[in-house]
């Protein structure tokens, strides 16, 4: 008894440093932004006074924010599935020779553990119109006379961003999709090749539903993570031409810590952190929905 | 076509991969792939390659042309960017924040994700919060993060900075951890708990030995996390005092915006470190990626 009761006491221990990291890194800053989107704040003065929904009204009329939160949602959409398909692909091109595979992992580490900063200072000397490496062999290769300036149009610009997403990312969701498909169980297949299937129907009717919770796993963690997009935004583009290539993170960065409007930034926090969590959560459900169909 | 059609026999008793064995049976269809293959690999690595062969350019070269490899190979790229840039001091302090954060989040990690693997403590919703806070994109707790780091007077800090890149590791930790401790067998815990081992005990001399190369993996992976982050270290650091890698490289980008010689050499200085460490523990990473997620 006495054993029993000390034992609960360790547990809630064990769990302690958690709980309270919990509510000061994630349920204090979240209450504090919910609340600094009713006021008119500032970085220096937090809480200057009540607003009421002002600030909400405000972003759903701005221009800027609602175009934020489009190419966010065409970044996050685009790059996963781009990355999913092109990835998946990879995968089962290689998850039978093992040799290969083993190597093309190791490769595959190489750009999506770079420093974004690293990444992103080379693409900007690759997308250059004059001494980039791509207008360098377009123009030597006469397939255009004149310079394109990926970074620098509004037709390119968000476009040329999310390749080096899908550049750095795809590598990711192969790795994933490799482990995925090399764990899949065998008897399928035997049944399918003693009933003479082709490799077209094998892929449909046994590899694809298989690998659909997987694929979906893989795509949650891809979306949540290039919502997040900011570094390559602010290194390469800072959000232009004009508001072509701006994302709801890199706005309201700027709105919170250059023109320290943070009551402002506050509510358009909100509304992010709103969609994304819908989006994901939707995913989530699907997911769900999909392991207990398929399994 | 008439490749294809020839080869219709051996397609009969082909196994369900796809493309296995390639090189034995060549259609048309596996050459077109292959091409595919090669081109994306190269796609990979070029723009790596890239920044290590403009860094060996001279640098009139490199206002003049974009090609991909130097007509003379000089080292003035490397001796002038360290010269100019305190690539040492970004590089220590990254070391620095990167250690202190792992180590942070694994020894947080370790006991949470033990109470919830072994006794699903907290129920659902305590592991539902914790993978949540990966969901926040880091912008939406900055604001409040930045306030409250100001007060604690951990503004331009490492520790502060470490603190809190180990906090934002910390659901990758847990979630990495908690699958790793779910497949340690019961039966090992329970011969410890008859010997007379708390739970404390249990954990230490039992469970971490076990766990060993995943927890490896674990902050293998957090420390690539915290060396490569960029939002809260722009939000929260502004001297050399605190400074990693990546807000120092954009810093000097910035001021050196066309010198894309040197800033090749200097980016070069912050991918080498984690190439290495990907190299030497390139088995716990692609483990540790893989399990958790579609394990």
């Amino acid at each position: 008894m006495l054993r029993k009761l000390s034992q609960d006491r360790s547990k809630w221990l064990m769990a302690l440093p958690t709980i309270a990291l919990l509510l000061l890194f994630s349920l204090y800053p979240l209450l504090s932004m919910l609340h600094m989107s009713f006021t008119r704040s500032t970085l220096g003065q937090p809480f200057r006074a009540w607003v009421g929904l002002q600030n909400y009204k405000d972003a759903l009329v701005d221009r800027i924010f609602t175009t934020s939160i489009g190419n966010t949602l065409i970044f996050g959409f685009g790059v996963t599935i781009a990355e999913l398909i092109i990835g998946f692909l990879l995968a089962l091109f290689f998850y039978r020779s093992v040799q290969a595979g083993r190597y093309l992992r190791t490769l595959a580490l190489l750009p999506f553990i770079a420093p974004p900063v690293a990444v992103a200072m080379i693409w900007r000397l690759i997308y250059e119109p004059n001494v980039g490496l791509i207008n360098h062999y377009l123009r030597q290769w006469n397939i255009t006379q004149q310079s394109i300036p990926f970074l620098g149009q509004p037709e390119t610009s968000l476009l040329s961003i999310m390749v080096i997403d899908i550049w750095q990312w795809t590598p990711f969701v192969f790795i994933l999709a490799l482990a995925a498909l090399q764990s899949l169980p065998e008897e399928p297949y035997e049944a399918a090749a003693v009933d003479g299937a082709t490799p077209f129907e094998v892929f449909r009717f046994i590899t694809l539903p298989m690998m659909i919770p997987s694929l979906l796993v893989i795509g949650i963690i891809r979306l949540i993570g290039a919502f997040k997009v900011f570094d390559q935004v602010y290194m390469l583009t800072g959000g232009g031409p004009g508001i072509s290539s701006q994302v709801a993170t890199h706005y309201i960065y700027r709105t919170a810590f250059n023109s320290f409007n943070t009551g402002y930034a506050s509510s358009m926090t909100i509304i992010l952190l709103v969609i994304v969590i819908v989006v994901i959560t939707a995913l989530t459900l699907l997911h769900a929905y999909t392991v207990r169909r398929y399994d | 076509m008439t490749l294809a059609s020839t080869d219709t026999p051996a397609q009969v008793d082909r196994k369900p991969s796809l493309l296995s064995r390639l090189g034995l049976r060549v259609n048309v269809f596996q050459i077109v792939l292959t091409i595919l293959v090669i081109a994306l690999l190269l796609f990979t690595l070029l723009p790596i390659l890239y920044m290590v062969t403009t860094s060996l350019k001279e640098p009139i070269e490199i206002r003049r042309s974009g090609a991909f490899f130097p007509e003379t190979v000089t080292d003035i790229n490397w001796v002038r960017a360290y010269r100019n840039v305190p690539v040492h001091i970004y590089l220590g302090n990254s070391t620095l924040v990167a250690l202190g954060s792992a180590l942070f989040a694994v020894a947080v990690g370790i006991p949470i994700s033990y109470v919830i693997a072994r006794f699903h403590f907290g129920g659902g919703l305590l592991k539902n919060w914790i993978l949540g806070t990966y969901i926040t994109p880091p912008i939406v707790i900055s604001i409040p993060i930045f306030l409250m780091f100001r007060t604690a007077g951990l503004i331009d800090s490492k520790l502060g900075l470490a603190i809190l890149h180990g906090v934002a590791a910390l659901p990758v930790a847990v979630w990495l951890l908690e699958s790793f401790i779910r497949k340690v067998p019961r039966d090992i815990d329970e011969a410890a708990w008859i010997d007379g081992a708390g739970h404390f005990g249990t954990l230490v001399r039992i469970i971490v030995p076990v766990i060993l190369p995943g927890l490896i993996a674990t902050f293998i992976i957090c420390m690539v996390l915290s060396w490569n982050e960029f939002l809260f270290a722009l939000v929260l650091t502004y001297t050399r005092n605190a400074q990693t890698f990546p807000i120092g490289i954009s810093n000097y980008i910035g001021e050196h915006g066309q010198q894309f010689g040197e800033m090749s050499a200097a980016a070069l200085g912050g991918l080498v470190p984690i190439y290495l460490l990907a190299f030497f523990f390139q088995r716990y990473l692609v483990q540790g990626l893989s399990s958790g997620t579609v394990k």
